[in-house]
């Protein structure tokens, strides 16, 4: 209950979701303050005028989506930490969350950390891109988490460490832990070629769809070498796996 | 980088790096492997890394057989953390006509005579040992248990890792972009990290080594070929054996890991050093593997890719020292079956270079040959 753990119960989560419509066409402010208190920082810092004026300063915030861009101004205002900027549009599937984080130390940009729920529990794998902290903020660091887009009503903090340990599974067509990865890299197998070749990571049915990334981005984290400057392996067709005997089949079967 | 050497070795797949192990196990100091991308990114790495000893000339069923002998023992050799995953699945060669028939007789009367245990075998004695062969495509074969195959990424690695032991220097992203020639004589090997002041060169690189020699001013009568492979997903054991066939124009094989990679050739391949993939070929393959191993059509194919068969005018490697330039050696000219020979080219190569009496005597496919007009003929080449 939110009076006993701060939690807010699902109910309370769908009435303040953006619409689907909404959250398809970019950044939107998400503000969780389910409370009646004397508060409205919100209101006055948002330069577009997207809060609903509150007429006694107990009403509680609401957040015209229409008029939101997302700028993210009002989040670091929040005393609460309740406002949360959430953009479905960051990627393939991926989403970008805009939290408000007062704890130390930060994260750095580049880091992958464990996102978690309102309630601290691990939910997925996040990648900070950005950590805004300027005397704007006041002390309320703004921090750019971004996680898989099924998660942008759920992940709402983070814990620096990261999700994956040796024991992850990188590449789970062919059974590579992360910390074998660690363990070649270390070796000097530094490109995604060497490391395919020596342990057939991306050499399994999904051809390294799931895992190219994964390890480049590791091979980053210990060389130094960002992934944009690695050598990329080769795409080669199939681009989907297929039965010998449909390639087989004579022209006259599909007619 | 080291700013002189004793040897240069050029090329980061098999050849490069057995001949630099058994240089440096033979006592050769300050040796320097440059591979302008990384170990195996040439034809070692996109090979069928199959091996046989299936041949019909006395010289390349010694070799061979002395190759599988040493790949037998190589994880110990070589002391290698990982496995080389030598598979002697056996070589089971299909015979479609009357006329392969009787030359793959000769042939296993030769091997038989070298100690290579190798058998004719009737279509029915095939359907033992791969349940699925349509037979109707064969009248029948020949098969040698101890051929096989091995993982060719782990084979040169382990081949690299002994040698650094040895005090091998593998300078990996380094391209040789010069070969300095004075008075006759190799000084120099000019890379894009620097110049290697050395009077002897090994010319290594696969389907490059044409141009690599040309850097010396050597003409090779060598040219590459595009060549494609395609792998499966993988299945629970299914085939022991590669199945080959030259009148069907089809390897195949299952690896230790479950997948099928299978191949085949075609005349019609480009020349000009593409290695892209084609559709044709995956077409051509599948119909292929479906007709004769019907069983297979089931099979999901995950990947093509396609490497380069370094050609010589009569299909065997070229061995040994260029003509005109001392110091310039080449071990090269593979034509499609340089992984297997790998062993005996280190071995070859090096007492060429250190001037040591041969193990295997490879005299026959030194680069002489041609200016004699002594070619090598191999009856059983792909
Ligand atoms: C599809 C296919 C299937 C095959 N199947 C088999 C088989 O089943 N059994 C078998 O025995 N053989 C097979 N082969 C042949 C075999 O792959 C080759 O003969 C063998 O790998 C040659 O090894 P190599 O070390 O001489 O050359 P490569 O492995 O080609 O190595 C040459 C290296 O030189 C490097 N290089 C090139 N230019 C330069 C430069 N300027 N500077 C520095 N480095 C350079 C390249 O990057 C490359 O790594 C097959 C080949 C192909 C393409
Ligand atoms: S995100 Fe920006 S526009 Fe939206 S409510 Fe907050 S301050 Fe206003
Ligand atoms: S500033 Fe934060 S806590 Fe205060 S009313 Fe607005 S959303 Fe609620």
């Amino acid at each position: 209950m939110i009076q006993k753990d701060g939690i807010a119960t699902q109910e309370m989560i769908d009435s303040i979701t953006p619409s689907a419509e909404r959250r398809s066409k970019g950044p939107v402010a998400v503000v969780e303050c389910f409370q009646s208190i004397p508060c409205n920082p919100c209101y006055t810092s948002c330069p577009r005028k997207a809060m609903k004026e509150l007429i006694d300063i107990n009403d509680m915030p609401q957040v015209n989506t229409d008029i939101c861009n997302g700028c993210g101004v009002c989040i670091s205002h929040c005393p609460g930490l309740a406002i949360f900027v959430i953009d479905e549009t960051y990627g393939d599937n991926q989403c970008l969350i805009k939290m408000p984080y007062e704890f130390t130390p930060l994260p750095s940009e580049g880091d992958y950390v464990t996102a978690t729920d309102r309630g601290g529990k691990p939910v997925c794998r996040g990648k900070v891109v950005k950590v805004v902290n300027t005397p704007m903020q006041d002390r309320t660091p703004i921090i750019h988490l971004v996680v898989p887009k099924e998660f942008s009503m759920i992940v709402r903090s983070l814990n620096i460490n990261d999700i994956y340990d040796d024991n992850t599974y990188i590449c789970r067509c062919e059974e590579l832990t992360l910390g074998e990865l660690r363990e070649y890299i270390r070796k000097g197998y530094t490109t995604l070629d060497e490391i395919k070749r020596i342990t057939r990571a991306g050499m399994g049915p999904c051809q390294g769809r799931t895992c190219r990334q994964l390890i480049m981005n590791e091979i980053a984290k210990l060389t130094g070498v960002k992934p944009q400057d690695q050598l990329m392996s080769t795409f080669r067709p199939p681009v989907k796996p297929v039965k010998l005997g449909f390639y087989a089949q004579e022209d006259t079967d599909n007619e | 980088m080291n700013k002189s050497a004793s040897v240069v070795i050029i090329g980061g797949g098999i050849s490069g790096n057995a001949i630099a192990y058994e240089l440096a196990k033979r006592g050769q100091k300050d040796i320097v492997l440059l591979e302008k991308k990384f170990l195996t990114a040439g034809s070692t790495g996109r090979c069928g890394a199959g091996i046989r000893m299936q041949w019909g000339t006395k010289l390349n069923c010694i070799m061979s057989k002395y190759s599988v002998e040493r790949y037998e023992h190589l994880n110990e050799e070589l002391d290698y953390e990982h496995d080389i995953e030598f598979k002697q699945g056996g070589y089971l060669m299909c015979a479609a006509t009357s006329k392969e028939m009787e030359q793959f007789a000769l042939n296993v009367k030769l091997q038989n005579s070298l100690g290579i245990p190798s058998r004719m075998i009737t279509p029915q004695e095939a359907l033992e040992i791969i349940p699925y062969i349509n037979t109707d495509y064969m009248i029948g074969g020949a098969f040698c248990q101890k051929d096989g195959h091995l993982n060719p990424f782990h084979t040169t690695q382990a081949f690299a890792n002994a040698a650094q032991r040895l005090g091998v220097c593998i300078e990996k992203f380094t391209t040789v972009t010069g070969i300095d020639v004075d008075n006759g004589k190799v000084i120099g090997v000019q890379t894009d990290k620097g110049y290697i002041a050395t009077n002897v060169v090994v010319d290594c690189a696969g389907g490059y080594s044409q141009y690599i020699a040309k850097m010396a001013g050597i003409d090779l009568p060598l040219y590459s070929q595009r060549h494609q492979i395609l792998v499966t997903e993988p299945v629970e054991p299914l085939q022991g054996p590669m199945f080959m066939g030259f009148a069907h124009n089809i390897y195949c094989q299952q690896s230790p890991h479950g997948s099928f990679i299978m191949g085949r050739g075609d005349d019609e391949e480009p020349k000009d050093g593409r290695i892209t993939s084609g559709w044709t070929f995956l077409e051509e393959m599948a119909k292929n593997c479906v007709k004769l191993l019907p069983l297979l059509k089931d099979l999901t194919v995950v990947r093509q890719w396609s490497g380069l068969y370094n050609m010589s005018p009569d299909k065997q490697p070229i061995y040994g020292h260029a003509p005109n330039v001392e110091g310039f050696y080449m071990a090269s000219g593979f034509s499609g079956h340089g992984f297997m020979f790998g062993p005996v080219t280190g071995v070859v190569m090096a007492e060429m270079i250190l001037g040591l009496s041969p193990t295997v005597d490879a005299s026959q496919l030194c680069f002489d040959r041609f200016e004699k007009g002594q070619l090598f003929i191999e009856p059983s080449v792909v």
